[in-house]
């Protein structure tokens, strides 16, 4: 009970701390807050800049920069302010492309009216405001960092937010798991039965990948691939739920993270196929002829949607979650804004909402490792099998002799429909 | 619209630098656990089943086995106390018949010495029977003889006890 009331302490500290940051600079920003950035954000006790490291073409030559913060790099004067973030660190060129002509155009159109706003155009400025667009004077962190003179950046190297908890998960889960591993060495686990929470935990989980979901999925192939998938999983888990924690970042609320861990699926499966897997990409046995050219294009745009489904599905719903958390909080500033009592009346059932979007999102931290971990095992596992091909394609995504031999070379029957069934809906998964 | 665009731009921006990173790192991540967590775990996790399996069936043997012998147990107990029972029955039987043959000896003992109690007798009595003849027939001559000395002489008295001895009793 006890450990109950500190964690819904925690809970209310992690989602109040943001809403007071924001408070001191007059806003809240869900989308700054859930993205990546070149800094630690420890409002209201201050931000810890990151150290930035670019490859950079400078005058035909390629070299290191290094420098200890964002803020250093541009006092060096070797990179200016290119633009002020819209919330966050780093940014493609076209966004800020995008930026500087929506400046332009608001700009223009203020000329052109001579001030004389009218309320639409005030409600488009508030909404600036509120997404902290143009308010603030320009901070190094914050903003894009271009090199001065002939220069070009060729690869931005630098830490960011989302790479320090990407190495916190990392550290934590050598810090759990090394000295799990060593133990199960000694004999604890191996010989006898396991002791302890943690162990006891651990094991449960590895047991649990190994037979719920490496198994069914790649039979006797488990072995060779269950390393991949435990990491993967721990790894997923570990990120999601260090982004529930006060100050955390979900690393795996970035894109980029996600198309990572997608790419290491998409190879593993690539290099482990069989000639049966690629003969059913390139060649699909048992149809007509005719059809071939149609389907062939499609089994390969096949291999590349599955990880990108994957990616997608996992940045998706961390970002969702965060962003749905932080809206929560922000109606009660948008109450606010309007009547102070009404900003404290929505203040309950808005923490009461978002207390329980944030179990929610405890709970989504695991589906979505899960989730991850067991697609990866389904593909892994439909590359490696090896199955026959006399079957008829056309009946495709019935229950066909191809699902019973793949099933039955995979040794489990029920398994496979469920992969079948995955496969054929990935995008309600998501 | 921009607003949106905007939006999208932050999330959705894709970073070179931390793939880089993140790449660099899940593999190091992977060959770690690989070779110090998961490789003991899961080697581990199959030695105990393994084991665990080993375990079970061999108690299994053993309980058949302690089954087998706890029948073979009984099946012998149940065969030595026939047997003790068999052994009793035939020393009682055999008590019986040495009791029956001691009684059988005894009366035939008993028999013999009354017959050569008898037989004893029988000789006493005609030893004493002679004796008391001879006695007799002296008891008588002299007696005779005493009378006769007066009345008769001897040629009448032999004739006399002679006719007298003729007369006794046979035995």
């Amino acid at each position: 009970m006890r450990t109950l009331r500190y964690a819904l302490l925690l809970t209310l500290a992690a989602l109040a701390l943001p809403a007071q940051a924001a408070g001191d600079e007059g806003e809240l920003d869900a989308v700054h807050h859930t993205s990546d950035g070149y800094y630690l954000d420890y409002s209201p006790f201050g931000k810890v800049e990151l150290p930035r490291l670019f490859v950079v073409r400078r005058d035909g030559a390629i070299g290191f920069e290094a420098f200890r913060s964002s803020t250093a790099a541009v006092a060096s004067g070797l990179y200016a302010i290119g633009g002020h973030g819209d919330g966050d660190g780093p940014h493609s060129p076209t966004a800020h492309a995008i930026d500087d002509q929506a400046e332009d155009g608001v700009a223009a159109e203020r000329a052109e009216a001579g001030e004389d706003l009218t309320a639409e155009e005030l409600g488009e400025a508030n909404a600036e405001e509120i997404l902290g667009e143009q308010v603030e004077p320009e901070s190094a962190y914050d903003a894009v960092l271009v090199p001065t003179g002939d220069a070009s950046v060729v690869i931005d190297l630098s830490m960011t937010r989302h790479l320090v908890f990407v190495f916190v998960a990392i550290g934590l889960l050598a810090l759990l798991l090394l000295p799990m591993g060593a133990r199960y060495k000694r004999g604890v686990g191996r010989t006898s039965a396991p002791r302890g929470l943690l162990q006891n935990t651990v094991e449960t989980i590895v047991i649990y990948i190994r037979d719920e979901i490496a198994r069914p999925n790649l039979g006797d192939k488990t072995d060779r691939f269950l390393p991949y998938l435990l990491t993967v999983f721990f790894f997923i888990l570990t990120c999601n739920l260090l982004g529930l924690l006060p100050f955390g970042a979900t690393a795996t609320a970035n894109l980029t993270t996600t198309a990572v861990l997608a790419v290491f699926t998409f190879v593993i499966t690539q290099v482990a196929g069989t000639k049966d897997y690629w003969m059913h990409v390139l060649w699909p046995p048992g149809i007509p002829w005719f059809v071939k050219p149609i389907l062939v294009p499609i089994e390969i745009l096949g291999l590349f949607t599955k990880p990108f489904a994957l990616a997608v599905r996992l940045f998706a719903n961390m970002t969702a979650g965060h962003l749905v958390l932080l809206n929560l909080v922000g109606l009660i500033f948008i109450v606010a804004g309007m009547s102070e009592t009404a900003g404290w009346a929505t203040s309950v059932p808005a923490l009461g909402l978002t207390l329980f979007v944030y179990a929610l999102e405890l709970l989504v931290s695991f589906i979505q490792a899960y989730v991850f971990t067991i697609l990866s095992a389904l593909f892994i596992g439909m590359a490696t099998a090896e199955h026959e091909h006399d079957h008829d394609h056309a009946e495709d995504h019935g229950f066909t002799a191809h699902d019973i031999a793949v099933a039955q070379s995979n040794g489990r029957d029920s398994a496979h429909k469920a992969h079948e069934r995955t496969v054929g809906t990935e995008g309600v998964l998501a | 619209m921009t607003l949106f665009v905007l939006a999208a731009g932050g999330l959705l921006s894709t970073n070179a630098g931390l793939a880089f990173w993140l790449g660099i790192a899940f593999v190091l991540l992977l060959l770690l656990l690989g070779k110090f967590a998961w490789g003991p775990i899961t080697s581990a996790l199959a030695e105990r089943e393994t084991t665990i399996e080993e375990s079970m069936t061999r108690a299994e043997r053993a309980l058949a086995e302690a089954k087998q012998l706890q029948a073979d147990n009984e099946v012998a107990r149940r065969e030595a106390e026939g047997q003790a029972q068999a052994i009793l029955r035939d020393a009682r039987e055999q008590a019986s018949a040495q009791r029956d043959a001691d009684v059988a000896k005894t009366k035939a003992e008993i028999v013999r010495m009354q017959e050569s109690a008898q037989a004893d007798i029988e000789n006493q009595k005609q030893q004493a029977l002679t004796e008391l003849r001879s006695e007799v027939a002296a008891l008588a001559v002299g007696a005779a003889e005493k009378i006769l000395r007066k009345e008769i002489d001897a040629e009448a008295q032999r004739g006399l006890v002679d006719q007298f001895i003729a007369d006794l009793p046979q035995n």
